[in-house]
């Protein structure tokens, strides 16, 4: 299996080559084109319950597809829906990341997905929602973000200050906690933003120059709304 | 081998380099097999290490020493691992190994704990919800000012307008302005301003939103044997106003949360949602209670306005027979004989009050309306 990402920066795609019998998990919806070689599986991964528990309680589709080169290789382009950049990991299977629900588009068939229950704090404030996904195993990972992502690298004991929704992906031998932004709860609860993570290291954390709420919010005012 | 701890330090990259942990008798060797560092191996003896736990989950053996060319920590997770190093390392090294792992237990009871609760402060506020729902709703009522009500109320009224044909003046429009004076005569402290709209349509239909809007169209006028009917249609509409039944229905419909976020004094949100649901206003369905207590309040209005109530009533009963017209208000407004008997025995145990006439002539308002007054079956 190899990957390329076409077209690098706001509007990019990935490129995987599939030798015969392969396969990739992709997040549904991103498979743009693939070779007549390609299978397309939706496999409900954890059952029908885990796959309606995962969209109910993560907002996440309901599958993941399962895109194999099952007569012959073949190559799969694959896209994320919003606007912003594609990195591509290798993990090397002692690594672990979180990744944040959004930010998964593909993965190697050998990496390990699982929905992962935050601890109540995280979950409340930290704009990720309780369950995120933890991703484990040996191979390729693809993610992608809303703008461009940013990699911070953190020595041990080195800490860095994250706005909570532009987190993309972090490794689990960082550890973070949610801290207030500003001052004043209510004000903090009701816009939903005004949290902030101060991770510490060792690892890496992904983050996404844009924030999709805040996105969602100025595209909102040029909506006409009728009076 | 297969890797399984990470190693942190100044010459590796911030990912860590994987790394392969083998426990020994008096410490740990580390072999490196990512690469530039092929085959590099590393001792340290117990006696160098300082441990902890560490990771986004306290799940993490964290392995700390000095190095010639800094401090390198490693991290551990590996199981197997663990426990060979627990067996295999000095008491004073368990000691806090222990206190971390103990610090780990702590955080997964805490962790644990902390669950139980949410899961069972939203099961006590389910079923409190289950049950207090109404409250909720009341107080979040009561806590938006009537001016909100009437923006509200106002934009539906225009929307609403946009695709009707009002009628300006006229006997109709005197006649319901008479019954709508000596009806808002009789209320109270009334906080709101009651405009009446005649609408041209034979639909048989008339409706109040939020804030004071009335509007009846000339069909439901037509059905009308008299003025006193009209007038019970009316102030069974205006006690829904009165009561505050429209913003009920929206704080209902918005969701408790949205309930809860205006008993918490998050009114803002609201204006917002409630001109999201705004057209929504003009097929708004009351409940059956809010029904009962517009027709209960609505008749002891009648009552004390002296208009006699029972044209209310007989216009209800001639409602619930069958009809070819297009009752519009039925559909929001089911009849059955149940209703009409309430009203009855309500109106028996009201003292009884010579009612006073209107001063208009009933077929004459109705005949201005073009059409011959319909005699009732
Ligand atoms: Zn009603």
């Amino acid at each position: 299996m190899k990957s390329e990402i076409l077209y690098p920066g706001a509007f990019p795609m990935v490129r995987v080559d599939l030798a015969a019998g392969e396969s990739i998990k992709a997040e549904s919806g991103a498979m743009v084109a693939c070779s007549p070689t390609i299978d397309i599986e939706s496999k409900m991964e954890g059952g029908f319950l885990g796959a309606l528990s995962r969209k109910f309680l993560t907002g996440e589709k309901f599958f993941f597809q399962t895109l194999r080169a099952s007569r012959g290789s073949g190559e799969v382009l694959l896209a994320p829906t919003v606007p912003g950049e594609i990195v591509i990991l290798e993990l090397d299977g002692v690594n672990e990341y979180m990744v944040q629900k959004d930010g998964f588009l593909a993965g190697a068939d050998a990496i390990v997905i699982e929905s992962k229950m935050q601890s109540l704090s995280r979950g409340l404030l930290g704009g990720e929602g309780f369950f995120i996904l933890k991703i484990s195993g040996k191979g390729t990972l693809v993610l992608n973000s809303f703008g461009a992502i940013h990699k911070i690298e953190l020595k041990p004991d080195q800490e860095y200050i994250v706005d909570n929704s532009h987190l993309v992906a972090w490794s689990a031998t960082t550890s973070y906690n949610i801290e207030k932004a500003t001052s004043g709860w209510v004000a903090s609860f009701t816009s939903g933003e005004g949290f902030v993570c101060r991770f510490r290291g060792p690892g890496l954390v992904y983050i996404q120059s844009r924030n999709p709420g805040s996105f969602g919010a100025w595209i909102r005012q040029f909506i006409p709304v009728s009076e | 081998m297969i890797s399984n701890a990470l190693c942190f330090g100044n010459e590796f990259p911030a990912s860590g380099a994987p790394c392969v942990v083998q426990v020994e008798g008096d410490g740990l060797t580390i072999i490196f097999e990512s690469e530039g560092t092929e085959g590099a191996r590393e001792v340290i003896l117990f006696s160098a290490l300082t441990v902890s736990a560490g990771g986004l989950d306290h799940d993490h053996l964290v392995v700390k020493w000095a190095h010639a060319l800094g401090e390198r920590t490693l991290y551990l997770k590996n199981h197997d691992v663990i426990r060979a190093f627990r067996q295999a390392a000095p008491d004073q090294l368990n000691a806090p190994f222990e206190q971390a792992a103990e610090r780990v237990r702590q955080v997964r009871q805490r962790h644990r704990v902390l669950w139980a609760a949410v899961g069972g402060s939203i099961l006590a506020l389910v079923l409190g919800l289950w049950f207090g729902a109404d409250l909720l709703v009341e107080v979040a009522v009561s806590r938006i000012p009537v001016e909100w009500e009437q923006k509200l109320g106002d934009s539906a009224y225009r929307d609403f307008l946009a695709h009707q044909e009002v009628m300006k003046e006229g006997p109709a429009v005197t006649a319901l302005g008479e019954m709508t004076q000596r009806l808002t005569e009789q209320i109270p402290n009334n906080p709101y301003k009651f405009e009446v709209t005649v609408v041209k349509s034979d639909v048989v239909n008339a409706f109040a939103l939020p804030g004071g809007h009335v509007v009846v169209f000339t069909g439901l006028m037509k059905k009308a044997d008299s003025g006193e009917e009209v007038a019970g249609v009316m102030s069974h509409e205006l006690n829904h106003v009165l009561q505050r039944h429209g913003l009920e229905r929206i704080v209902k419909s918005l969701g408790l949360m949205t309930a809860v976020a205006i008993v918490l004094g998050d009114q803002q949100g609201l204006v917002g949602m409630m001109k999201q649901v705004g057209v929504e206003l003009l097929t708004l369905k009351f409940g059956r209670e809010q029904e009962t207590e517009a027709d209960v309040k609505g008749l002891q209005l009648l009552q004390r306005a002296k208009i006699d109530p029972s044209g209310m009533i007989k216009f209800f009963e001639r409602l619930s027979e069958k009809d070819e017209g297009r009752m519009e208000w039925l559909s929001t407004h089911p009849m059955s004989t149940a209703r009409a008997e309430r009203l009855k025995a309500e109106l028996a145990a009201l003292p009884k009050k010579s009612p006073e006439p209107f001063t208009f002539e009933w077929k004459q308002v109705q005949a201005s309306l073009g059409s011959q007054p319909v005699v009732a079956p």
